[in-house]
């Protein structure tokens, strides 16, 4: 006797929910500090310190910290990431251009962002896709990052110092300021 | 929903079922439009296919097998059956298939997220003991071919689970750079019965007659076309040659699987070479001279990331062999057991493989592995 039976889903995505809510936006970067997260990929550091300064000249920030994580190709620990929380108001980290890197760098911008400390997250654009899959894995399916020209790795300090201006316009977009 | 028809009875053998084409058809098109597959067809799963795979094993069905934190995924074993069947595995495969999530789970670089990775390395799991012969598990000619229902669809369920359960889709969150065949599917049976060695397994501990899967994360597969030899030590410096090439080297040390075949293996036992003694004799010859690796600009490693670069790169450090006795000779492997060894393919011509063992840090066996639990 034939049965009529439904077709499984192999996935196990059912059971996932999603959490798309950014944190509170301050409006203006003046007097706040500005947390860096360095990955370690190369030229991370430079083009992280050139967007601090940018933020510090031209938006009146206040100060800016660097942060290293221990392995770029899994999301920030936990530690790491209170401490970041508590001792900044808004976060940038980079450079997520690699496979693995990618998805972490997008997976840290999102933790941060349910942790209250509005972040962007900055890849470079051959990784535009795993990025964008990392946040539907987070359960945060719109969230923006930001992407720079490929590659990184081999650029020159005047190279990263044009990266950084570009992109900047859509940090501080992303970051909510204002006017 | 989309439902099937199932049906219990059996055909007779004789006669070719007939079939209701427009659900077949409606069916695969939609596991393909659900992105469901590794662009293959695949096999149809129900609930009561799936009892068929839960059966076979004491786990319970929400026990975890593996997991990948950062991705913030588990995989149950409700879920690895759930791919195992529609990989096309048989429900008798499946406590392989746990073993091989088992033994996965227990390597490093799978759950810190390699298989996003642009090195673009592939799951590969070894089966040893009598289960070879109970489903049918090829361990002789073709070895790394297609033709043989239960290597190719255990080596597939790891893959679509992958696919599936931790999104790894190519282009997504699998940004491999080429990555490798081995991707579709990656399992193999040793040739115990035509080796002149104890199997791979028993170097673990395990008695012979238990049933072990062995898994690797592996790159390329490498061929060793030597079928006039007769001198092992020209054996042993053939099969090294592959090892230390230089577009092989990542960080500072590699690793290797022999997968050598049953005449080479004679070979080397004819002359009284025990396995060690092929590895210690492939590991005397894994070693580039300074200028090898200058020539192909890998003579230093990154203080970032521990890749190898050339020495004028600005991010140039020295590697270890830079600062020991003699610095002119660099050896690519950590220690004589990164060669792994196993004997598999016909035994009708001196063909083998080196098996590129993927592997950032040194381990004492670049290999995990678990027991099977056959009910």
């Amino acid at each position: 006797m034939a049965v009529r039976e439904a077709l499984l889903d192999p996935t196990g995505m059912d059971e996932r929910a999603t959490e798309d809510t950014l944190a509170p936006r301050p409006g203006s970067l003046r007097g706040l500090t500005v947390g860096l997260l360095d990955n370690t990929k190369v030229n991370a550091t430079p083009l992280l310190q050139e967007i601090g300064d940018v933020l510090t000249s031209r938006y009146g920030a206040g100060s800016t910290r660097m942060y290293t994580k221990d392995y770029f190709g899994t999301p920030v620990k936990d530690d790491l990431l209170r401490q970041i929380a508590e001792e900044c108001d808004v976060v940038v980290t980079a450079v997520g251009d690699c496979g693995s890197c990618s998805a972490a760098t997008v997976a840290d911008g999102i933790l941060f962002e349910r942790a209250g400390i509005p972040a962007v997250s900055i890849c470079s654009d051959s990784f535009r896709m795993s990025g964008a899959a990392m946040a539907r894995v987070e359960g945060f399916p719109g969230f923006e990052f930001l992407t720079v020209e490929h590659p990184m790795a081999s650029l020159h300090a005047e190279q990263i110092r044009q990266r950084a201006d570009k992109v900047v316009p859509d940090v501080v977009r992303i970051l909510g300021v204002e006017g | 929903m989309t439902t099937v028809t199932t049906r219990t009875a059996e055909m007779p053998e004789s006669e070719a079922p007939t079939v209701e084409l427009d659900e077949l058809r409606r069916v695969m098109e939609y596991y393909a439009r659900q992105e469901w597959t590794d662009g293959l067809p695949v096999m149809p799963v129900t609930e009561s296919y799936l009892a068929e795979f839960l059966a076979t094993t004491r786990r319970k069905p929400d026990e975890v097998l593996f997991d990948i934190p950062h991705l913030n995924r588990t995989l149950t074993v409700r879920l690895a059956a759930i791919n195992a069947a529609l990989a096309g595995c048989l429900p008798e495969y499946f406590p392989v298939v746990i073993a091989a999530w088992e033994a996965i789970g227990q390597e490093p670089h799978p759950r810190r997220g390699i298989w996003q990775s642009t090195t673009g390395t592939a799951p590969f799991t070894v089966v040893n003991g009598p289960i070879r012969r109970r489903i049918d598990l090829n361990s002789r000619g073709n070895i790394f071919g297609s033709g043989f229902r239960a290597n190719a669809t255990i080596g597939r369920a790891v893959r679509l689970a992958l696919l599936n359960v931790f999104g790894l889709r190519p282009h997504q969150l699998d940004q491999a750079t080429q990555a490798t065949p081995a991707k579709y599917t990656a399992c193999i049976a040793e040739n115990e019965e035509q080796s002149p060695w104890a199997p791979l397994h028993t170097e673990y501990g395990f008695d012979p007659e238990d049933d072990v899967v062995t898994a690797f994360v592996i790159r390329s597969v490498m061929h060793i076309e030597a079928r006039h030899a007769q001198v092992p030590e020209q054996l042993a410096v053939d099969f090294a040659d592959t090892i230390r090439r230089t577009g092989a080297l990542i960080h500072e040390y590699s690793g290797a699987l022999l997968v050598v075949g049953p005449e080479h293996a004679n070979l080397f036992a004819r002359a009284g070479w025990s396995k060690d003694d092929v590895r210690s004799a492939v590991f005397a010859n894994t070693v580039r001279t300074r200028a090898d690796l200058a020539a192909a600009g890998k003579d230093a490693l990154s203080h970032h990331t521990r890749w190898r670069l050339p020495a004028d790169h600005p991010d140039a450090v020295p590697d270890t062999a830079s600062t020991g006795p003699d610095p002119d000779r660099v050896q690519v492997l950590p220690r004589p057991t990164s060669i792994q060894i196993m004997v598999a393919g016909a035994n009708n011509a001196g063909v083998s493989a080196v098996v590129e063992i993927f592997g950032l840090a040194p381990r004492e066996r670049p290999s995990s592995y678990s027991k099977i639990n056959s009910e």
